[in-house]
């Protein structure tokens, strides 16, 4: 074997590495578009990419369908994938600077793609995308330092389930959410999962996302963040979050840990509350009739308790998802005459329904509001009821927050099983969501 | 590299004392056969230099640098390696793999093998029971596993009903930190019609003259197993040792689907390889993942390395 | 599914006789000292009770196809109330494009794959295993070091790679690493195969005159086919189940595969359609299934039929 061809070998083996290399850094760097861009009377194609099930694919390609017949010269290429796949998906496609051009966009993870180049700023498409109809505040929860990276499609709030049938049978009167607080929600938990017999329980446990905290931290006078991105939230508002949840868990509210996390992986649909075995559950509003659909029976929707010296304006919009566009596309004015069409259209509104959440476009609402099911017009009907009590947004996750879900869930479980004590769980949940943000 | 290149040093000896110490039939020729070796190497020197080798080498550049897959990536030297040290997850994602690996692989290669000789020959309806051990392989890595396998070790599951006849009662095994582990190891095992299948082509290749010999010499069926079958097998239960480790050692995709990503419940199953996607796809911290998965080739290749080394000892090639 | 199951059963029990037939009569005529029928008998015994309960969660999986989405989860067991046809007729239809899309993409990508693997890996395994050449450990080492290195860091400069030659939403990043040899765990496994034949068989080739070329389509190959069989069942297999390299490569829905279209019954964020989730499940369960009983035929066709040396 003579050293000369090893030697060959490895130069070549260099020089494809750096190849690759190279087009990784190639690839990113700052959008490259400017000012209003024109239309063309060209055939344009532009990517289109979101993330949920079968129901969500079949109206979103009649709303591509209806659109296309409008706009002959464009083409829009469908594609979907399920949530976990979509982010992959979408971070690979992004390195290598080959991302759809509209892409359906997630709070968690808006920082992280704005505030790295990855998406337009929607300002900058000037009159091809209209959105006098949405107010300045929904529009802020898409817009982070000045550049609108996504138009807000539907609004959520955090709120408390409940399944009347349940508190029926169990002899509780459904309580008054408009001055309810922990206390009540834990007795009125209590008495429902005592008639239960161990197959009903009172409320279901959360803590699996961020929703409950954000709200838990509004109450106490705390954030999650500033608005600089960085994690502000004191160790005691997560020690007392904790601690509820735990007194809930050992005295029977709510059902044992094991239970709980086996639910919980298992999806909204074996949900205790989906399944007629709980009471009370916390969520984001837009599931309602998800969660419907799988009880077989009616859900009602309550404001989030308080406590007696809680902060007020502590509940909060957020948007369900986003429309965002790549900064890379090389048709902005075609992406944006399709955003427009996907957020101002009666007809693409008809066809998507409030799949995606209660339509944040208010002219959009109202026009769909009498043509919803009842699960929808309760939905609307609530966050209506809301709008007077709502405070400012919270700041949007930070870029390399995405984790945060991840985070809290795994303190949720070590508390649920005893492995970690509320107090050390606040410390691990503060250092390590502060090094996912340093990191990512 | 050079430090990863005298890990394999030791295998690689191994290998060249197997390989090279053969005197063969007509007469020992010492030319070496160049020409043709490279050419039926050919596509495999296409996919080394282009699809594994420079994509290998980047994510080797990539474990110096910190990489968040939208911006270009900076370099930071071994800061990431040196982040490692003090990881507890990282720890922790280590212990749960490696108890995974030795307590699965063993029992997989064993059920694998015990099945393989069970339905090798003699017996009715083969083809089927190789079938139904083999239907759990094909589920293995499917999206419904999470559900299937929540109907064997949920609350509501087989196993607690069977355990409910005992008057014991139950809980979610897939749910408790403290079992959610066995689970996954049950169900590594429940799949081992991998190797059972590798086993079985293995046997096929046991020429049939040396068993019966061995009968005609009145050997009992466990002597002719052990003196025949076992050392004839030996190169095929030597590559699925070596397979099944460094698989096991990657395992992902069934962590990842019952768990639904993060190795949950409360990292009990956070397996090294669910932690380094989960660092480079959900926490954009690709350059910390490429650096995890440097560490684990060299890991990885210690344990290839010890097991070409003993292979010398109970390897038996008929070359 | 009942049906196929059926089928299938009877299927096996023909090819039975096909398979086993070169060594039908030693094992009981050698030891009788218990009456011939009790080993057997157990045996079956053995082999029924384990099979049916590795198979629990499989015919849970069918059963559950064949109910109403809200039922699966309130009735456990398998005990079935109603014979739910609905999820496969939706399940095939309900997605952007027709189930049969999604199955036949699947086995273009898994033909192209089999045959790959089969001639290049093959290829590669001979040279390890036969010739001499220089650096022979060294690749020997390379080859096995590409299988240590976690694929979730690799895939991203390897998209970038197929990115910029203008592949992705091809069949091509699929298929290409295949046809050059990129699966190790093949040639290692032929290498193990073709160092278990004598090589006595290739020599006395050799001595009528035939190069390597010919020594290796004409004596290595046939006696190799049991490895070949296992090489394509797992190629079929593991592409057949493979998501996340599908995931980034296939783009439109039309080019989708399998286990694309099975993830988009799923929505973590709302609902997932188990129903007919399950269904395709099952559905595209059947062609493995059937892969495999038509495939062990060649699995076990050793050279020990031939009698070896």
């Amino acid at each position: 074997m003579t050293g000369k061809r090893h030697a060959r070998k490895a130069i070549g083996l260099v020089a494809i590495a750096s190849a690759a290399v190279l087009a990784l850094s190639a690839c990113a760097g700052g959008g490259a578009t400017s000012g209003p861009a024109a239309l063309s009377d060209e055939p344009v194609t532009l990517r289109f990419t979101w993330w949920g099930n079968d129901v969500r694919t079949a109206n979103t390609e009649a709303v591509i369908a209806a659109f296309e017949a409008e706009h002959p010269n464009i083409t829009i290429e469908p594609q979907y994938a399920d949530w976990n796949g979509y982010w992959d998906k979408l971070a690979t496609e992004t390195a290598a600077n080959d991302s759809p051009d509209i892409i359906q966009m997630d709070e968690k993870y808006i920082s992280t793609y704005g505030g790295r180049g990855a998406l337009l700023d929607l300002n900058d498409t000037g009159d091809l995308l209209d959105l006098s109809d949405f107010s300045k505040s929904s529009l802020d929860l898409g817009t982070a330092e000045g550049a609108l990276y996504g138009i807000p499609v539907g609004l959520t709030t955090y709120a408390v389930m409940v399944n009347p049938t349940v508190l029926e049978s169990a002899g509780v009167t459904l309580p008054d959410d408009k001055s309810w607080t922990w206390d009540d929600l834990e007795k009125a938990g209590a008495a429902v999962s005592a008639a239960g017999a161990g197959n009903v329980f009172g409320v279901q446990s959360w803590g699996f996302e961020e929703g409950g905290l954000n709200n838990w931290a509004r109450q106490h006078d705390d954030a999650l963040y500033n608005d600089a991105g960085d994690v502000v939230i004191k160790a005691d508002t997560l020690t007392s979050w904790w601690e509820y949840m735990l007194e809930l868990s050992e005295s029977g509210v709510s059902p044992a840990a094991s239970a709980t996390t086996e639910r919980q992986n298992a999806g909204l649909a074996e949900s205790f509350l989906a399944t007629n075995s709980a009471g009370f559950a916390t969520g984001w509003a837009s599931q309602l009739t998800a969660l419907q659909d799988a009880s077989g029976s009616p859900l009602e929707l309550l404001q989030i308790p308080t406590s007696a010296d809680a902060a007020s304006d502590s509940a909060y919009f957020k948007p369900s998802m986003y429309w965002s566009v790549s900064a890379r596309t090389a048709h902005p004015a075609e992406a944006a005459v399709f955003l427009d069409y996907l957020v101002n259209s009666e007809e693409a509104a008809t066809l998507l329904g409030t799949d995606r959440g209660v339509p944040a476009n208010d002219a959009i609402r109202s026009y769909l509001e009498p043509t919803l099911p009842e699960s929808g017009k309760s939905v609307v009907a609530f966050l209506d009821s809301l709008t007077d009590v709502v405070g400012e947004a919270p700041p949007l996750t930070p870029a390399g927050g995405s984790a945060i879900e991840a985070i809290v869930k795994r303190y949720t479980e070590q508390v649920l099983f005893k492995q970690a004590t509320p107090a050390e769980a606040a410390q691990g949940f503060i250092r390590d969501l502060k090094a996912a943000i340093a990191a990512g | 590299m050079a430090g990863l290149a005298s890990d394999y040093d030791m295998s690689a000896l191994g290998e060249l004392r197997t390989l090279g110490q053969k005197k063969i039939a007509g007469g020992s020729k010492e030319k070496k056969e160049n020409k043709a070796a490279y050419l039926f190497l050919l596509p495999w020197f296409l996919g080394l230099s282009v699809i594994t080798g420079g994509p290998m080498l980047a994510s080797l550049y990539l474990s110096l640098t910190k990489y968040n897959l939208l911006q270009p990536p900076e370099f930071i030297g071994l800061g990431n390696f040196a982040r490692m040290l003090t990881d507890e997850r990282l720890h922790n994602s280590l212990g749960v793999t490696f108890t995974y690996v030795f307590v699965s692989v063993p029992i997989q290669l064993a059920m694998g093998l015990a099945l393989a000789v069970l339905l090798n020959r003699g017996l009715r309806g083969l083809s089927f029971y190789r079938s139904v051990f083999y239907l759990p392989s094909l589920l293995g890595s499917s999206v419904a596993i999470a559900v299937l396998w929540k109907q064997v070790f949920g609350t509501n599951g087989l196993m607690n009903d069977f355990l409910g006849l005992f008057g014991i009662a139950g809980h979610g095994w897939i749910s408790d930190p403290a079992t959610a582990l066995s689970t996954l190891i049950t169900l590594n095992v429940w799949t081992f019609g991998a190797p059972m299948i590798i086993f079985l082509a293995g046997l096929r290749q046991v020429p049939a003259m040396y068993l019966e010999a061995a009968k005609v010499d009145g050997a009992s069926r466990w002597q002719t197993f052990v003196k025949i079958t076992l050392p004839l097998l030996s190169p095929i239960i030597f590559f699925n040792l070596v397979l099944q480790i460094i698989h096991a050692f990657q395992s992902f995709t069934q962590a990842f689907i019952i768990s639904g990503g993060n190795g949950g419940p409360a990292d009990s199953t956070l397996f090294y390889t669910l932690y380094l996607y989960n660092r480079g796809f959900a926490n954009f911290d690709m350059g910390y993942a490429s650096a995890m998965a440097w560490f684990l080739l060299v890991i990885i290749g210690v344990f290839t390395a010890i097991n070409f080394w003993a292979s010398k000892y109970w390897v038996f090639y008929d070359d | 599914m009942t049906d196929t199951q059926i089928r299938v059963l009877g299927t096996s029990d023909n090819e039975r006789t096909a398979s086993d037939l070169p060594t039908p009569r030693r094992s009981r005529s050698r030891y009788p000292r218990r009456p011939s029928w009790v080993r057997p008998f157990l045996k079956h015994l053995l082999l029924l009770g384990t099979g049916l309960l590795m198979l629990y969660p499989v015919l849970w999986l069918v059963v559950s196809s064949l109910r109403p989405t809200d039922e699966i989860f309130r009735n456990p067991g398998l005990v079935i109330g109603s014979f739910e046809i609905s999820n496969y007729t939706d399940g095939w239809t309900t997605l952007s494009h027709p189930f049969s899309m999604f199955l036949l993409n699947s086995t273009l990508v898994v033909l192209g794959c089999i045959v790959g693997n089969l001639v290049s890996c093959s290829m590669a395994a001979y040279a390890f295993a036969r010739l001499k050449f220089s650096g022979k450990k060294w690749w020997f080492v390379i080859m096995l070091t590409t299988i240590m290195l976690p694929i979730h860091v690799i895939i991203v400069p390897q998209y970038i790679l197929f990115s910029q030659l203008g592949w992705v939403n091809t069949f091509i990043p699929l298929i290409l690493p295949k046809v050059l040899a990129t699966d190790a765990f093949f040639v290692f496994l032929m290498v193990q195969f073709i160092r278990g034949i004598p090589r006595e068989l290739d020599e006395a080739a050799r001595l009528d005159g035939c190069g390597h070329p010919r020594i290796f389509a004409q004596v290595i190959l046939p006696l190799m086919t049991p490895a070949l069989a296992t090489t394509a069942i797992f190629t079929f297999i593991w592409t057949w189940n493979d998501f996340f390299s599908q995931l980034l490569y296939l783009t439109k829905p039309e080019m989708y595969t399998v286990p694309l279209a099975l993830r988009a019954f799923m929505d973590a964020t709302s609902s997932t359609s188990w129903g007919p989730l399950f269904a395709m499940s099952v559905v595209s369960l059947i062609p493995i299934f059937l892969i495999f009983l038509f495939g062990q035929r060649f699995l076990i066709a050793g050279i020990s039929t031939t009698g070896g040396k």
